[in-house]
């Protein structure tokens, strides 16, 4: 069996998403929803529930005391922080396993994914004035292909890294000569073998390539793409790749950003990581 | 043995011949090992931006942050364990960009020439140079012998 096909079998071997993200949402998006009500769906899921009470606790969210059971969670956190950490829970436990053709250590993907996750956030405050929770799991999960790819590419690094240094191509481009199929189509496609939206799935699918998808209106795409490269740039979970990735020349003006813009984005992502210690720590 | 590491935005000085001062994961960031072979005193900054004027409460608290607050630090903070500017042994890492970056982020551009700037106007030299390109690089200073090691993705350890 030649690589692709090997790689797409593997999708059906990785666990379905857990529930408790879109019970939850589904609670959150009535208007008299009730703190038990969610609570009483959460605590089911006990790695969960850990992983929620250490966010819940972590200065990212903004934490001053401490918050010691689920209900206090839910309260606490409130409805946007609450699917963010809910959704946060559940993708981590997929990280676990690292990605070792790319990365050295196994919690390197994950403290990249966290770390472009809270850049979205940043970027999405100055573009759109608000923060956005789609496009946070988005970015959360942007590399998930790489879980997934990290062995194949790790078995044919001497051909990848021979036509990114030679043939001057960028490692997604030499992933799919090689392999096939790239990290981010593969990403995609993870996604919708865990019945992700449309918008999540093409965010990720496109995150190194946004002006090649055709819905021009699409905003969520460019966004994960930049924040990922600010991080790449700043070397955060750094990865086999490096920085050989295509730049996207009409990012900038697309959304008239200057270039200080991102360089003041850059500086407030190292104060959110900073206090996002306990974010990163659950994988 | 004991291993320093220094951070983004972060700086590490040492006198005690027993240190290797490391930092991981320079992309657009740049690295700047100093040493001093007859106090014995070496120092690594990792610097992200290039200028402080963006921020300058941010690069008050964290002068690390930015290459024109960074750079002094890093001397000053040698100075103060006995090293002399001139006897000091500079080597640069670090400035990556991605593919084609012309009119994109050129952070990695901009943070070497504000470095080359920053050291032209103080008569500075550097000593060795591994800078552009676009992967990633670990940095290791050794003490014991004052020798700096650079590690690029997926490649071997070597002196710079």
């Amino acid at each position: 069996m030649n690589a692709i096909k090997r790689i797409l079998k593997s999708i059906d071997t990785i666990p379905a998403f857990p529930a408790t993200g879109n019970k939850v949402a589904q609670l959150l998006s009535k208007p008299d929803y009730s703190v038990s009500q969610v609570a009483n769906v959460v605590k089911y899921d006990p790695s969960i529930t850990a992983n929620i009470l250490k966010m819940a606790n972590s200065s990212y969210f903004g934490s001053q005391h401490k918050i010691s059971n689920i209900n206090d969670a839910v309260m606490y956190l409130g409805q946007k922080n609450l699917l963010r950490a809910i959704q946060t829970a559940g993708i981590s436990k997929y990280y676990k396993k690292g990605s070792s053709g790319y990365y050295d250590k196994a919690t390197d993907l994950w403290e990249h994914s966290v770390a472009v996750a809270l850049m979205s956030q940043i970027l999405s405050k100055k573009i759109t004035g608000e923060e956005n929770t789609t496009l946070y799991t988005a970015a959360l999960l942007h590399d998930v292909g790489k879980i997934i790819m990290g062995e194949f590419v790790r078995n044919e690094m001497k051909e990848i890294v021979m036509l990114v240094s030679e043939h001057h191509m960028s490692f997604l481009e030499a992933e799919e000569t090689v392999l096939g199929i790239n990290h981010a189509d593969l990403g995609g496609k993870i996604a919708e073998h865990w019945n992700f939206p449309i918008e999540i799935r093409d965010a990720i699918s496109f995150h190194h390539r946004p002006d090649l998808l055709e819905k021009e209106d699409k905003t969520m795409p460019w966004i994960v793409y930049m924040a990922d490269e600010a991080c790449l740039m700043m070397g955060i979970g750094s990865a086999v790749e490096g920085l050989a990735q295509r730049a996207v020349g009409e990012l900038l003006k697309k959304f008239n950003l200057r270039m200080k813009d991102l360089e003041k984005s850059m500086v407030m992502l190292s104060d959110d990581l900073n206090n996002a210690k306990e974010i990163i720590s659950i994988v | 043995m004991s291993d320093l590491i220094v951070g983004i935005s972060d700086i590490k000085v040492s006198n005690s011949m027993n240190d290797v001062i490391t930092t991981y994961a320079l992309g657009s960031c740049i690295g700047i090992a100093v040493y001093d072979p007859f106090a014995k005193v070496g120092g690594l900054l990792h610097y992200m931006l290039p200028d402080s004027n963006l921020d300058e409460r941010k690069a008050k608290d964290n002068p690390a942050m930015f290459a024109d607050t960074g750079i002094p630090s890093l001397f000053k903070a040698c100075y103060a364990l006995g090293a002399e500017k001139k006897r000091m042994i500079v080597k640069v890492a670090g400035g990556a960009s991605i593919l084609d970056d012309t009119n994109f982020f050129r952070i990695g551009q901009k943070n070497i020439m504000a470095m080359r700037k920053i050291f032209w106007k103080n008569n500075v030299i550097v000593n060795a140079e591994d800078t552009g390109a676009n992967h990633n690089r670990t940095v290791r200073l050794e003490m014991v012998t004052g020798k700096t090691f650079i590690r690029t993705s997926g490649g071997e350890m070597k002196e710079l």
